[in-house]
């Protein structure tokens, strides 16, 4: 029967059939891995390194093939596999932290805590999300310093994502003087909080007395705005209070102390003595 | 003020202001409205110019397409019924150049204070702006329509349970704004599916015969039109 014809020493038709059924299989296996993987991964990571990544499991997959189909061809593979065996015990002991950071950054397109162009804080880093790369992340601080943060600190460390709600609330302490009206002030604010278009109508403002400090009677003013507009309200908001208060006669209290004698002093009269303020 | 006009143009009216004038080869654009105003120079011969009321979701910024309207009072709904409510909602003036076909936006300004709210949770939520509107059973006849328009708003009630409802959110990128001297309208519908969810949509249709439709701005912004409906998923 024609599987039987040997063609080169003990290798025969049949055992050439089943070699290239197993690299076709291989590769229609890899195609549908790779095809699946770019669909998934395609907004979650950068073109450049989807292609990599898909290169590598092409790759990686035919290689398998190849290694499975060898014995066919009488090449004895134990010895290729101790060799590779101390291989990939010297690789994996010399790349342990290139392979953390690979698999952190795995894990962290899998999770997604944070996109690029996003306002994150990583290990105190705070800054713009400027690139989520395999091994490494890149943030361009407020001051426009660039930041390579390895993916294993990024994935072990809390990361801050100011802007990955919708909203954020605001937070102000407004002390004013005892002797001043608070709830005149919180009038005024709320009222300001009314008339300003970015501050959210809901969830509704938060406005009271929080604290008869020893300096002032502190109001504490809780406003949620947009994520994305917070750090331009934030700026223009507080002057604002403070100059609305200040024209309706409420005074922001600075540190000061009263002073209470526990004797009245003793007044001496000099005679003839000229009163020393009318000099 | 709505209608189509040639340039040089001068209109003022109820503290809107705004010129066209000839300047050198081209022409001025000026628009002064609640103290805000804005000077751009238009490089053409000749033009026509459209003003009419847009989706009011540009000012003071575009952080949102959604608008949600909040009840002054509960409306209170009988199940498996369909009721017809008019509410309003704020007005927002889009100015447009044309020429031969070609439509670009130049200034789009409002009479009205703006405010945003939150639709949801600070987690899922999303972003609206946010109008305060009575309920009227028939079209409210005393709106002005260079501040408010009128929605006819159909609710129609599929459950088997009395529905309460506060607030109504709709995609303004898929409204159909009709207007004519004296109105701005809208025709849409909510379908309450479940006690806490609802669609709405709105119906290309004018409120009275004869009403002229608003030139919608993703028309003139050539923008891909988002679903047709909106799912109110957080309440009513």
């Amino acid at each position: 029967m024609i599987p039987d014809i040997t063609i080169y020493g003990e290798f025969s038709v049949l055992d050439l059939l089943r070699v290239l059924l197993i690299l076709f299989a291989a590769i229609i296996i890899a195609k549908g891995i790779t095809i699946n993987l770019k669909r998934v991964l395609k907004d979650r990571i950068s073109k450049d390194h989807l292609e990599i990544i898909n290169k590598v499991v092409y790759w990686g997959i035919f290689l398998i093939a190849i290694l499975t189909v060898l014995p066919v061809f009488g090449v004895n593979l134990s010895g290729l596999l101790v060799a590779g065996g101390i291989a990939g015990i010297v690789l994996g002991i010399a790349s342990q932290s290139v392979v953390g950071n690979l698999i952190a950054g795995l894990f962290l397109v899998i999770e997604r805590p944070m996109k690029i162009g996003q306002s994150v804080n990583i290990a105190g880093t705070a800054g713009v999300v400027e690139d989520i790369r395999i091994i490494s992340t890149t943030i361009r601080t407020f001051e426009g310093l660039y930041v390579r943060i390895p993916n294993e600190k990024v994935f072990t460390t809390d990361i801050t994502n100011y802007v990955e709600h919708v909203a954020r609330r605001l937070e102000y302490r407004v002390g004013i003087q005892y002797s001043d009206d608070a709830d005149k002030a919180i009038e005024i604010i709320h009222r300001l909080y009314e008339e300003h278009p970015l501050t959210l109508r809901n969830p509704a403002p938060d406005l009271f007395v929080d604290n008869l400090g020893d300096n002032a009677v502190e109001i504490v003013v809780r406003i949620w705005v947009p994520s994305t507009e917070w750090y331009g309200v934030k700026k223009e908001l507080l002057w604002k209070i403070k100059t609305a208060l200040e024209e309706q006669g409420i005074e922001i209290a600075f540190p000061q102390r009263t002073v209470w004698f526990a004797n009245e002093p003793q007044k001496r009269e000099l005679e003839g003595a000229e009163d020393p303020s009318m000099h | 003020m709505f209608g189509h006009y040639t340039i040089p143009l001068e209109i003022s009216a109820a503290g809107i202001s705004l010129t066209i004038e000839r300047e050198g080869g081209g022409f001025r654009y000026r628009s002064a409205c609640n103290g805000a105003t804005v000077e751009k120079l238009l490089l053409t011969r000749a033009g026509a110019v459209l003003i009419n009321p847009v989706e009011p979701l540009h000012r003071p910024k575009e952080l949102t397409t959604t608008l949600l309207i909040e009840l002054e009072k509960t409306l209170v709904v009988e199940p498996a019924t369909t009721k017809t409510v008019f509410l309003t909602f704020p007005i927002e003036i889009g100015v447009f150049i044309t020429t031969n076909e070609n439509v670009e936006v130049l200034d789009i300004f409002t009479l009205l204070p703006q405010k945003f709210t939150l639709y949801g949770d600070p987690r899922s939520g999303m972003i609206c702006k946010y109008w305060q509107s009575k309920i009227s059973a028939t079209v409210p006849t005393t709106v002005n329509p260079l501040l408010e328009g009128v929605i006819q708003l159909r609710i129609n009630n599929t459950t088997s349970d009395w529905v309460n409802i506060t607030r109504a959110v709709f995609n303004a990128y898929t409204m159909k704004i009709y207007y004519n001297e004296r109105l701005v309208a809208m025709r849409a519908t909510m379908k309450i599916q479940l006690r806490n969810l609802a669609e709405t949509t709105f119906t290309d249709e004018p409120l009275e015969q004869g009403m002229a439709k608003s030139l919608e701005l993703y028309t003139a912004r050539k923008l891909q039109v988002p679903l047709a409906k909106f799912v109110m998923e957080a309440g009513l």
